[in-house]
């Protein structure tokens, strides 16, 4: 069966795609930032269970406070650049969504245990004594599940080939497993995730947490060990699934596309460059290098995306009938609400200077 | 047909929207009420300057941040997972044609969880005036999502002037917009104020207790009857085909107002008497009966909005199995399987036709109809009817029921989906009867029963037999004969039978107009109930009854259409009635 004989009609957009694109390039990043401080936090403190000494115990305690703040707004800016995920590409979305939907609706229940355990943790951290370190344990393998059904929906919706299993089995069970990038691809997404994860521990613990300079500096140690080892590891993981990219996507990070290899290029930079500066323990530097990689990162799995639907699909041919209030409407409350977070925000933390 | 289905035959996907969707209303309803609840309690105990009170909001705030937060939060989300399941092609026409608004949506969500955190990690720490200003942007936010969710909400129930022009803003302005607005506004300041009336029972200091369980009480009986005239706007805000169906032409849906306006009752009986009567005594398990009958009201009012919006899942644009109706006479020309991508016979043949038969079901009747499953079973709402009477009840079914979609496709395909429905889920066979009412018996006989044994061969077995034995003999053939197969068919069917069987030894009889009767029957009211079904209900009736009934069937239901047969026809089908309830009085 031609493949792309099932791919369904898209929608009509309400403005130009490039606004969609902007837009989910701009919250995408965001959503990661916040995922891979949230998965950085609970390895972090779950780690520093196995360390004898306060220092080490206090650190838990005080990322366990941080842990529903970061379930939270993981889960927000997540919701935004799915949305528009949703607009661009939802006609595969769907497609792939209602292959896997068993697995898809469980990313829902698997969440809430979660985020309630995250609050369990945080809510009763000295009751729960040795325990805690097992809650995290499950936290974290929930997470890691979640974050493995994602890279198969993923995976999924940008392979209509396979998508006539669905035929034999349209209940909802299928995955998207014999896709030789899979592992390689979750691996890459995960060790990326619990390095930078590392570093915003380094970060909280050398900002937030500067008042105890014992924790301060055990969270500063754990976090950039973390980050260096796993950004070392990225080096491995990040070649293989590199490698077993189809050759006509790997061609475009080859020289087969100059906005695909030069983000290639600057992505390993990046990374060198902030391997060394991790390694020297320089924490804001770090930062400054990883901000950009993330982007950089984002930008090189949507070219990846788009050399896989390029025989497919072609976003500048979806039929467009622009209005532009709405749009006006959503960018002003952006910026009217973003104004009242900083607002709040600057509130508080006036607040606890004056406590 | 656009896109695949998850098909998971006993289980709906109706059932899972409905039960996530109820999870969520109740909980993002309370989260917008419990807003307001929470600032306007905090400004009391800031008045009175209780400590008390002030620690009352504290706790209810920390509730709020797990319940709504949360539970609130991932159950939003889940119903985007749902819906994109189950209705993708819906979901796909909503996410683009109100992006925008679902992105404004999005920034009141962040908005609303930055103000929660900071409202209860800040109590008692920051001054009562920002506090307060916190807890108002909470509210705000909180409130806003509903604003804009309500606006998609109810254009999918009344699209308005969208459906010509296609602008944002006549979709979301839409004519169910306001009222829908008020009342749900209502109902969530209303279970705000039922929860906290509650929570007061628990507070230890009396005077305290007293004074929350009043307030509450007063915040919520307020609400509630605030709520009853935007209810009432709602419903006469609606359009035309779901108001009729509201009130009355669909049972289900007049039950589930019914159940609503009971609850409302019920709720605020309790209410009055509780706060006019004693607030001291011991009410907490009122209190309770009070909630349960508050979320009765407010399911029943979402049930009705679903249900009313049948058969479309967004108004005149998209029936529920994702068809669009603009598309639909271009399909029946062009046919179903030539236009659905996910199908893997782009046509009928004699060869294919069960399996193009179950592919139209799974595309066009699945999203609402189960396979022997709990809800809208196919099995047993098919069970009654030959493949001759579905044929004809395909082709105009949405005539004869408004909430089922029309069937969309060519006729060839219509009769794919009709062998499906009876060779393929009950092996009935696949005799075109239609039309051939006078010889219907016979070849039901030569299709289930010649091919052991000829009409002359068991003639002379039943000479002396009376139509009832022969009826009755029909539902237990291996009492006749432990060697022969028991007859599965409709009762209908059976009737048919035992009249061309009755005539082969009484051949004066006048069968023919019964047996027509039966046909006339089984293509236009077999659908909903079988002849045993209805016979105890028509016991007793004498023939003029059963004659003067045919001709106003609303007047006995008003669910039931009218039969719009020939006084003939209508005729015929007495006989038939008359001989099946034990014979004119």
């Amino acid at each position: 069966m031609n493949p792309a004989a099932l791919i369904p009609t898209a929608d009509i957009l309400t403005a130009h795609w490039g606004w969609f694109q902007f837009l989910l390039m701009l919250t995408f990043p965001l959503h990661l930032i916040a995922m891979n401080a949230m998965l950085g936090t609970v390895l972090t403190a779950f780690i520093a269970h196995l360390f004898p000494g306060r220092a080490y115990h206090d650190l838990s305690h005080e990322l366990a406070k941080a842990l529903p703040f970061l379930v939270a707004f993981t889960i927000n800016l997540g919701v935004a650049p799915l949305l528009f995920v949703n607009v661009l590409y939802g006609h595969l979305l769907y497609s792939s969504t209602v292959l896997m939907g068993l697995f898809w609706l469980a990313v829902i229940p698997l969440l809430i245990i979660a985020y309630y355990l995250a609050y369990i943790y945080d809510f009763s951290y000295k009751k729960l004594g040795n325990l805690a370190m097992f809650v995290l344990l499950l936290v974290l393998t929930l997470l890691m599940v979640v974050g493995f059904i994602f890279s198969n929906n993923m995976t999924l919706m940008i392979s209509p080939a396979s998508w006539s299993r669905w035929f034999a089995t349209p209940g909802g069970n299928l995955l998207n497993l014999a896709d030789p990038t899979l592992v390689a691809r979750y691996l890459h997404m995960m060790t990326g995730s619990l390095a930078v994860g590392g570093l915003c521990v380094a970060l909280y613990s050398s900002v937030v947490l500067r008042h105890d300079r014992d924790v301060s500096e055990v969270g500063v140690g754990l976090g950039m060990q973390l980050f260096t080892w796993l950004t070392g590891l990225q080096l491995l993981v990040g070649t293989w699934f590199l490698l077993t990219l189809p050759s006509e996507v790997m061609k475009r990070f080859m020289g087969g596309n100059t906005v695909a290899t030069g983000l290639l290029a600057t992505g390993i930079l990046l990374a060198f460059a902030s391997l060394i500066t991790g390694y020297q323990r320089k924490v804001m530097l770090t930062l400054w290098l990883s901000l950009p990689l993330i982007y950089v990162m984002s930008f090189m799995r949507d070219s990846v995306r788009t050399g896989y639907l390029a025989p497919f699909f072609d976003m500048a041919k979806v039929p467009v009938n622009v209005q532009w209030s709405p749009l006006l409407f959503f960018l002003v409350t952006l910026v009217l609400g973003l104004a009242l977070v900083v607002w709040m925000l600057a509130k508080t933390l006036s607040t606890k200077k004056a406590c | 047909m656009n896109y695949p289905v998850w098909f998971v035959p006993s289980f709906g996907g109706g059932l899972l929207i409905a039960l996530v969707a109820i999870i969520h209303v109740f909980v993002s309803h309370f989260a917008v009420g419990g807003g307001l609840y929470l600032v306007m309690v905090e400004r009391k105990a800031i008045k009175e300057q209780s400590q008390t009170i002030m620690a009352f909001v504290k706790r209810h705030t920390r509730f709020f941040m797990l319940l709504t937060m949360v539970f609130g939060g991932l159950t939003g989300v889940a119903i985007w997972f749902v819906i994109s399941l189950i209705h993708p092609a819906a979901t796909s026409l909503l996410i683009h044609t109100f992006v925008f608004g679902w992105a404004a949506e999005w920034v009141f969500f962040l908005v609303e969880i930055v103000a929660l955190f900071v409202y209860f990690y800040t109590f008692g720490k920051m001054d009562d005036r920002t506090h307060q200003t916190i807890g108002w942007i909470y509210f705000g936010a909180a409130w806003m999502s509903l604003f804009l969710i309500n606006g998609i909400i109810d254009f999918m129930l009344t699209p308005g002037s969208w459906v010509s022009n296609n602008d944002f803003w006549s979709g979301f302005f839409n004519p169910t917009f306001w009222p829908s607005l008020f009342f749900r506004s209502f109902m969530s300041f209303m279970l705000a104020g039922c929860y906290g009336f509650l929570t007061a029972t628990f507070l230890e200091d009396d005077t305290t207790r007293y004074r929350m369980i009043r307030y509450s009480g007063t915040w919520a009986l307020i609400s509630l009857i605030l709520s009853v005239p935007a209810g009432w706007w709602y419903l006469t805000a609606l359009p035309s085909p779901a108001a009729r169906l509201v009130s009355g032409a669909s049972p289900t849906i007049k039950r589930a107002v019914m159940t609503g306006a009971f609850s409302l009752a019920v709720l605020a009986g309790v209410l009055i008497a509780l706060i006019l009567l004693n607030p001291k005594a011991r009410i907490r398990s009122l209190i309770v009966i009070v909630m349960i009958a508050a979320m009765g009201y407010m399911g029943a009012f979402e049930w009705t909005r679903e249900a009313a919006r049948r058969p479309y899942v967004i108004n005149e644009v998209m029936y529920s199995n994702g068809i669009l109706k603009k598309d639909v006479e271009r399909i029946n020309q062009e046919g179903f399987l030539k236009n659905a991508k996910w199908v893997q016979n782009k046509e009928v043949t004699q060869a294919n036709q069960l399996e193009a038969g179950r592919e139209l079901f799974l595309h066009q009747c699945f999203a609402c109809h189960t396979v022997g499953g709990f809800n809208n079973d196919i099995v047993s709402r098919t069970k009654n009817m030959s493949f001759g009477a579905m044929r004809k009840y395909l082709t105009s079914i949405h005539e004869k029921r408004y909430f089922m979609p029309p069937f969309v496709g060519t006729d060839v395909e219509l009769k794919a989906l009709a062998a499906y429905l009876t060779a393929g889920l009950h092996r009935k066979p696949l005799t075109d009867d239609s039309g051939a009412a006078g010889d219907r018996g016979k070849v039901l006989y030569e299709d289930n029963c010649a091919a052991c044994h000829s009409a002359d061969s068991i003639k002379p077995k039943m000479k002396g037999w009376d139509l009832a034995k022969i009826r009755a003999s029909l539902d237990k053939l291996s009492a006749l004969n432990p060697a022969m197969p028991d007859y599965n068919a409709p009762s209908a069917d059976k009737d048919v039978m035992a009249g061309y069987l009755f005539g082969l030894n009484n051949p004066g009889a006048a069968t023919s107009a019964k047996e027509q009767g039966a046909t006339l029957f089984d293509d236009n009211c077999a659908a909903c109930h079988s002849m045993d079904q209805i016979k105890p209900k028509m016991n007793g009736w004498s023939r003029e009854k059963i004659r003067a009934s045919l001709d106003k069937l609303s007047a006995l239901n008003p669910a039931m259409p009218d039969y719009t047969g020939t006084p003939a026809e209508k005729d015929a089908m007495t006989e038939y009635m008359v001989k099946q309830t034990g014979g004119a009085k």
